[in-house]
């Protein structure tokens, strides 16, 4: 600062002295400098929306070819972060179907293996954990969900007097997160599944409020998939991986179940207790269970959310 | 005039001095980590492979064989004599008494312990079939029929698709369906489903959770 006083002692000129110009030059440089170092943890930002992203159409006024380029972009992200080349397609629904879920609380022994099936078929976060069942402990005799106890580990399930009950998404007939979505980024599809675009998710989480069953799940880190389980096939709607500040929730697999096949939970089920087919096919399982079987919930009936996921009983 | 742009020239140099001061500290700042990064919680393990495979938890007759593996144990007549009656023997509780090659048969299939007859199941004449109580004999990959000879509703679900396992294409013209015989789940010695360990459950995001939460209870 002592140079300063110095300067006085100059004769004012109307230009800039060498020496003015030398030493306000060095003062901006370590300015500019220190600014730059001061900017440091941004370096770390690594999670950035790219402007192809930003500049994507909503997913329901896009064109295919339109498509055939974000699913492209998604396939070049997901290879760039985990060195695997993922196939990435959009599937469409299937005329004439209408998928419905059945849950036979007789058989559930609660052994949690659809919770990690649908981990690792859905390309779930693991740190922190993301998942999108939850299987409630609960006494014989009561349909009490406050009774109901998720934190449950004993050496070896069921346990006499408990009975288990999985809740995922229901995937309502009348949904009430699709109602209050600000951006209409979750919607439901013809044939039943309700989806999220998650490009178009602002993550305001209001949808995870309004859902009476706990069955969304929000990003609040950037998600950590190990690569040896990361799930090359992916969908848009579906399994593709998320960023960090959007909602996740189960889709009935959207991936496979749109292609044909049974959803992840349901075919590691060891006791056969889940059940998934088209209602609107007379001969399906869902159909014959729906039909014949003592079908005793549709989980919180009474508020009319019309779920498309049925409890049932054998006997 | 000259005395008024000398102190503003001082004052702008003290404001871009000051600025830079304060970024090289916060520089200083980042460098040295002193506000530290907020603590990681506790790393989640990887659940165990054997929670997430889609096998069953026996293998059927059929599947054995159809899988080529060892199917000695299906041989009967590697020990047994052909056309020689066999004779049951009972404790004083009326369990069968069995022999020590038979150590891994459990007797478990029914209450009461009134089902302890092998050959409520087995064709006493030919150890290679199975019978049903009206007299059937039915070959042992095919033993859905003989449990269903008295497990009538659920062989009935069974045949509809509700009970048992399932996998593979749930629309029949995009692929097939597989669908699980009675034994890939039910030991036909000991049908009741095993108990298992069950997976991991979730795991709290903040270990203060999980104590506020036992102080409740």
């Amino acid at each position: 600062m002592s140079d300063l006083n110095d300067s006085c002692a100059c004769p004012p000129n109307n230009g800039i002295s060498r020496r003015n110009f030398l030493r306000s030059s060095t003062v901006l440089a370590s300015g500019i400098a220190a600014l730059a170092a001061s900017l440091a943890p941004l370096r770390e930002l690594t999670n950035y929306t790219s402007m192809e992203q930003f500049m994507q159409k909503y997913y329901r006024e896009m064109t295919p070819p339109e498509m055939e380029k974000v699913l492209e972009r998604i396939a070049h992200e997901v290879e760039r972060q985990y060195q695997i080349r993922p196939h990435v397609r959009d599937y469409k629904p299937m005329d004439g179907v209408e998928f419905v879920y059945c849950l036979n609380l007789t058989r559930c022994i609660g052994c949690r293996k659809c919770v990690h099936a649908c981990v690792a078929e859905n390309n779930q976060s693991c740190n922190p954990e993301i998942q999108y069942i939850r299987v409630l402990k609960m006494p014989h005799g009561s349909l009490d969900m406050e009774k109901g106890d998720h934190n449950y580990a004993p050496s070896s399930v069921p346990e006499k007097g408990f009975f288990y009950m999985p809740v995922q998404c229901q995937q309502c007939k009348n949904p009430p997160c699709v109602k209050v979505c600000p951006v209409k980024a979750t919607w439901q599809e013809p044939d039943g599944i309700t989806v999220i675009d998650y490009d178009w998710c602002i993550g305001c989480r209001y949808c995870e409020a309004a859902c009476p069953y706990f069955a969304r799940r929000f990003n609040f880190t950037r998600p950590s998939i190990p690569k040896e389980r990361l799930n090359p096939n992916m969908s848009y709607l579906g399994n593709r991986p998320r960023k960090q500040g959007v909602m996740e929730k189960c889709h009935f697999c959207i991936q496979r179940t749109r292609a044909g096949k049974y959803p992840a939970c349901l075919e590691v089920c060891p006791t056969g207790a889940r059940k998934f087919g088209n209602i609107l096919d007379p001969n399906s399982e869902v159909s014959s269970i729906l039909r014949t079987k003592r079908v005793f919930i549709q989980l919180k009936e009474e508020i009319g959310t019309s779920p498309r996921f049925f409890y049932y009983f054998d006997v | 005039m000259s005395q008024s742009a000398m102190n503003g020239g001082f004052k702008k140099s003290l404001v871009l001095g000051g600025v830079t001061v304060s970024f090289l500290a916060l520089a200083a700042g980042f460098f040295l980590d002193l506000w530290g990064h907020p603590t990681q919680s506790p790393l989640i393990p990887l659940v165990a492979t054997n929670f997430i495979n889609t096998a069953t938890v026996r293998v059927s007759a059929g599947e054995l064989i159809a899988s080529g593996g060892d199917a000695s144990g299906l041989d009967c007549y590697a020990c047994h004599e052909k056309n020689k009656p066999l004779k049951l023997t009972f404790d004083a509780e009326s369990n069968v008494i069995l022999a020590k090659e038979h150590d891994d048969i459990v007797m478990g299939h029914g209450r009461h312990k009134r089902n302890n007859n092998c050959f409520n199941c087995h064709d006493d004449t030919n150890l290679e079939f199975l019978q049903t109580r009206d007299g059937h004999q039915v070959k042992l990959v095919d033993s859905p029929a003989l449990c269903g000879s008295c497990h009538g509703p659920t062989y009935r679900d069974w045949e509809a698709g509700v009970h048992g396992r399932t996998s593979g294409y749930w629309k029949r013209d995009l692929g097939p369906i597989d669908r699980k015989v009675c034994t890939s789940c039910h030991d036909p010695h000991s049908p009741a489903f095993p108990g298992r360990e069950p997976a991991p459950g979730p795991h709290l995001l903040h270990p203060i959770a999980k104590v506020s939460k036992e102080r409740i209870r």
